[in-house]
């Protein structure tokens, strides 16, 4: 590409207007390049830096030749939302904000991958991502005698629709229940819930968005809720940082922030020996993105025996993501592209036996990754590890 | 009443199966009726089609003319225009195949005659005919009712009515062509789809992939699946749009028909264009993480679940038993 | 070059679950997702390629409600020119015949040496209207169309017919072909292009601007009605295999091993 670049400023207006008013703020210092996960896939270049320039210029997602448009476009959907960029840019610019205001005007044209637009379509059509039937919502419970909330108790669990309806998800509910129950924890699920949406708002299917969150927003308040614990960090997130946006002011938990709390009260006593070496994964978007580090490690100290190692440089605010973000759990990217792939190899240089998360999208991106890389490395999630001690 | 017809299709000296079918079932609706059966058979040179559709019909109405040859919708729809407006009859049955469907909607508008495409099903109830249809991809079934006419079209999905025989002698009748203009549609030739290297229509053993697998990069699973089950990989129709596999790799009605002893169906939800190519397979096997599926419908066995999690352990256990 | 693209709004149904409303004629569109119907898409691409070889305009037409704006505004991105909307709520539960008695009314006010249309559209399957538009408007038309060349206003086209085999046939313009999926690659829209799109004028004409009767359009003028939807028979189905991965992979290549497969 060479000669001159003629800016588009109604493009640019058109994508200020969808939230990008950001971009205005970036000085291309392009610290957030070496943050960015996609800097550790050598075949892959995805400009975080120009980005938002791009915006100003108003040539994001512009060019009119065929094959640049369906490269530019594919660029634009992997960004995974993982905010590194964002926790280190010197005026806290965020690269995933600016993204998802050019999404939301590629969604509403359908130009956008054929894998999101499905997805999309079964969040609001049976409220989960898995295009499975609204009944067999709490279908996970069978066996757990789980309560269905009701407004003397104190939580409600929202368990978020991997644990909901994945297999192996639902082990990590399975798993938080127990805790709760052992705890002597007030809580219940709600059977008329829909996904958060949180990935899909980042995808930029905003009408989807406001729809299905307003009618999960309603159930709540119909329901007298007003604590919410969740299993997903991207609910937590959601609720806490973007249902407010519905003028509600719910008091919301990551689980393991109430494990901790727990712990703390005595109520949760681990008692069985784990005799691991267990490295912890920080979720981007629990720690990064909410400040959560501390609790999911207390938890992970008070099990016996249990090693706690850390990732060295890549820990706490330097996670790197698992690349499930953003829509990156759905979208296949080929399989040397695999962000998850970079993070797994960071783990086995830590020579740890168990990789604990604290995330169903970590869990699902870290185990089909260590499977197909044929590994001996168990993934399991903080509740898990918490459950199988008590 | 009167009569049933159904128009025979045949292509490069072949009468197809469709054919057969729609006479079991005209035959089946003209006894109830108590009307007969004719079958119009149209082409050049195609006389030796005529007795076996005799052995359907009360009558078989031959139009030979070197204009008939090869199929055009605009020579057919000119030879069977006059004829329905002279012999009027009640119901008339085309294939809903790729000729077929190039022909009804003409002749119905030419004609003026109401047309039901793509039915599953047709009856007659005393003077009306109601059909039923297929919609969203075979997930509910539409029944249909015609308008009042004195003629009703309907185009017939092949493999929906079971075939017999009946033995019967109609009377063949040798019949004028009409008058037929040259068709501003020109047919030119024929031409085969490339061939590949491997020919799936004389696998033993086929394993298919659908939508489902979402990725290119499953192939090779799946092909090793293939493989240690002594079989080869094929497809969908979507797999071919999207380049990952060969055309001469797709099972469906503008593919391959297989009947092999094994047909495993992977990530296909079992659409009715690709479930016509392997009907035939002596045992279904689906794998599927919609229980709805239709595929389901025609699996012999089925697995309900993720095929990513599913394959792999799949790929284990035959491993394992093979060294055990 | 002149090409008229009939397009359909349909709702995305392969991944949801779809129940028969209160009518029991039509189906709960609550909470579908809508997109370009497939084969249409595909032949709006073959339209654009052609305008891209040729010169001259791509028009839009498609029938229906005041929704139908947002699928013809994604092909005015993608590559349309100008857009027609058909509507009346006369026009509604219109059948196949209906639908391209409407179309071919509009179309034939229009200049054109092409008219392109899907082969089928996913939600009713009829494979129907493409044709009766060419029949209605007196052009020759070829369906399940693969190929299309056009040298001094001759096209011969590849037709898809049944087992891979394929039909060339020629013919002069004007001509309609109804297309078929993988002729081509779909385009994505840019932001430029979906900005000019969101400022095109998208004119409607209702059953009066097109000089109608009542009578022939709508359920008035359909030729078969729909008078119920029922889901399909369960008839045969499959043994269902249950349990986590390694039980049902366990059962399934006992079954292998039953059928000599292994």
């Amino acid at each position: 590409m060479g000669g001159v670049i003629t800016p588009n400023l109604e493009i640019r207006d058109a994508i200020v207007e969808k939230g990008g008013l950001e971009a205005y703020k970036c000085y291309q210092c392009g610290k957030c390049m070496s943050l960015c996960p996609w800097f550790h896939i050598e075949t892959v270049e995805f400009p975080v830096y120009r980005i938002p320039q791009s915006v100003r210029l108003g040539i994001a997602t512009s060019s009119e030749d065929k094959e640049e448009i369906a490269r530019e476009i594919e660029e634009m959907f992997r960004c995974i939302g993982c905010e590194a960029c964002t926790s280190r840019c010197p005026l806290g610019v965020s690269v995933p904000n600016i993204v998802r205001a050019i999404r939301r005007l590629l969604v509403e044209y359908g130009a956008f991958p054929s894998e999101l637009k499905a997805i999309v379509s079964k969040i609001y059509n049976v409220g989960n991502p898995l295009g499975e039937p609204r009944e067999r919502r709490t279908d996970w419970t069978e066996g757990y005698d789980v309560p269905i909330f009701r407004p003397e108790m104190e939580f409600l669990y929202f368990s978020c629709c991997v644990p909901a309806y994945d297999s192996r998800g639902r082990e990590i509910a399975h798993a938080t229940v127990t805790i709760f129950k052992n705890a002597g924890l007030s809580f219940g699920i709600l059977p008329d819930e829909s996904c958060c949406c949180e990935s899909i708002r980042r995808v930029g299917a905003e009408k989807v968005f406001q729809e299905v969150a307003k009618a999960n927003v309603d159930a709540f308040i119909r329901s007298g809720v007003r604590k919410i614990v969740t299993t997903s960090p991207h609910c937590y997130s959601t609720f806490r940082r973007e249902y407010v946006e519905f003028g509600v002011d719910f008091e919301v938990l990551h689980q393991t922030q109430l494990f901790s709390l727990l712990l703390d009260d005595n109520r949760l006593r681990p008692r069985k020996p784990l005799p691991k070496r267990v490295v912890y994964h920080d979720p981007c978007t629990l720690g990064r993105q909410n400040g959560v580090y501390d609790e999911p490690r207390h938890i992970l100290r008070s099990i016996p025996e249990l090693e706690l190692i850390e990732i060295p440089n890549f820990s706490r605010e330097h996670s790197l993501c698992c690349g499930a973000g953003g829509g990156g759990l759905w979208l296949d990217w080929p399989m040397e592209e695999r962000i998850s792939n970079v993070r797994i190899n960071q783990v086995l240089e830590t020579e740890a036996e168990v990789l604990a998360v604290a995330c169903p999208y970590c869990l699902q991106m870290f185990e089909d990754t260590a499977k197909s890389m044929n590994l001996s490395l168990e993934v399991k999630d903080v509740a898990e590890l918490l459950a199988a001690s008590l | 009443m009167r009569d049933i017809f159904v128009l025979a299709e045949h292509r490069r000296g072949e009468l197809r199966d469709i054919t057969i079918e729609m006479l079991t079932k005209g035959r089946e609706l003209a006894e109830c009726c108590g009307v007969p059966l004719t079958a119009v058979l149209l082409g050049h040179g195609v006389d030796r089609f005529a007795e076996k559709l005799a052995s359907y019909a009360d009558t078989v109405v031959l139009i030979d003319h070197p204009q008939l040859e090869n199929f055009n919708s605009e020579t057919y729809q000119a030879a069977l225009s006059p004829l329905l407006e002279d012999r009027q009859p009640f119901l008339t049955l085309i294939g809903h195949t790729a000729f077929g469907i190039d022909v009804a909607p003409r002749l119905s508008a030419q004609s003026n005659i109401p047309l039901a495409t793509d039915c599953i099903d047709i009856r007659c109830e005393d003077d009306r005919v109601f059909a039923v249809r297929q919609i969203y991809g075979g997930k509910l079934n539409a029944e249909v009712s015609y308008e009042n006419a004195p003629q009703y079209l309907a185009t017939i999905r092949p493999a929906s009515f079971p075939v017999r025989e009946y033995g019967l002698k109609g009377e063949i009748v040798r019949t004028d062509c009409p008058a037929l203009k040259t068709p501003e549609r020109e047919f030119l030739e024929y031409v085969e789809a490339p061939a590949g290297e491997v020919d799936i229509t004389q696998a033993d053993v086929i394993v298919a992939v659908g939508r489902g697998i979402k990725e290119k990069e499953t192939l090779p699973l799946v092909e090793e699946l293939a493989k240690s089950l002594g079989g080869v990989l094929a497809c969908s129709r979507p797999i071919v749009d999207a380049g990952w596999l060969p055309k001469d790799r797709q099972v469906g009605s503008s593919g391959k028909t297989v009947k092999p002893k094994l047909y495993v169906a992977i990530g296909i939800s079992g659409a009715f264009q690709h479930i016509t190519g392997m009907k035939g397979s002596d045992t279904i096997v689906a794998i599927n993480k919609d229980p709805n599926a239709p595929v389901f419908n025609e699996a012999d066995y089925g697995i309900v679940g993720d095929l990513f999690k599913v394959l792999p352990t799949l790929k284990e256990k035959i491993a394992e038993l093979k060294s055990g | 070059m002149e090409i008229v693209v009939c397009m359909k709004r349909v709702p995305e149904t392969g991944d949801a679950e779809i129940a028969v409303d209160s009518t029991g004629r039509d189906i709960v569109r609550d909470r579908l997702t809508y997109d370009i119907n497939e084969s249409d898409n595909y032949a709006l691409e073959e339209a654009v390629l052609l305008k891209e070889k040729f010169g001259g305009t791509v028009t839009l037409v498609s029938m229906g409600p005041p929704e139908t704006d947002e699928t013809l505004r994604m092909g005015l991105a993608k590559g349309g020119d100008v857009a027609v909307r058909l509507w009346d709520h006369r026009f509604a539960r219109s059948d196949g015949h209906a639908t391209a008695f409407v179309l071919a009314k509009a179309i034939r006010e229009m200049e054109f040496d092409l008219v392109l249309t899907g082969c089928i559209a996913t939600d009713d399957g009829r494979t129907q209207v493409g044709v009766t538009i060419a029949a209605l408007l007196g052009i020759p038309h070829a369906t399940y169309v693969m190929k299309v060349d056009i040298e001094d206003g001759i096209a011969t086209v590849q037709s898809e017919l049944e087992g891979g085999l394929i039909a060339v046939n020629r013919m002069k313009t004007p001509a309609l072909f109804t297309i078929q999926t993988g002729i081509n690659e779909p385009r994505y829209p840019s932001l430029i292009s979906i900005k000019k799109a969101t400022a095109k004028e998208i004119r409607t004409l209702t059953l009066d601007d097109l000089g109608l009767e009542a009578s022939s359009a709508g359920e008035e003028g359909s030729k078969t009605k729909i008078v119920k939807l029922t889901p399909p028979p369960v008839g045969k189905r499959a043994e269902i295999l249950e349990g986590a991965p390694e039980v049902v992979s366990a059962r399934l290549t006992e079954i292998f091993k039953e059928k000599g497969m292994i």
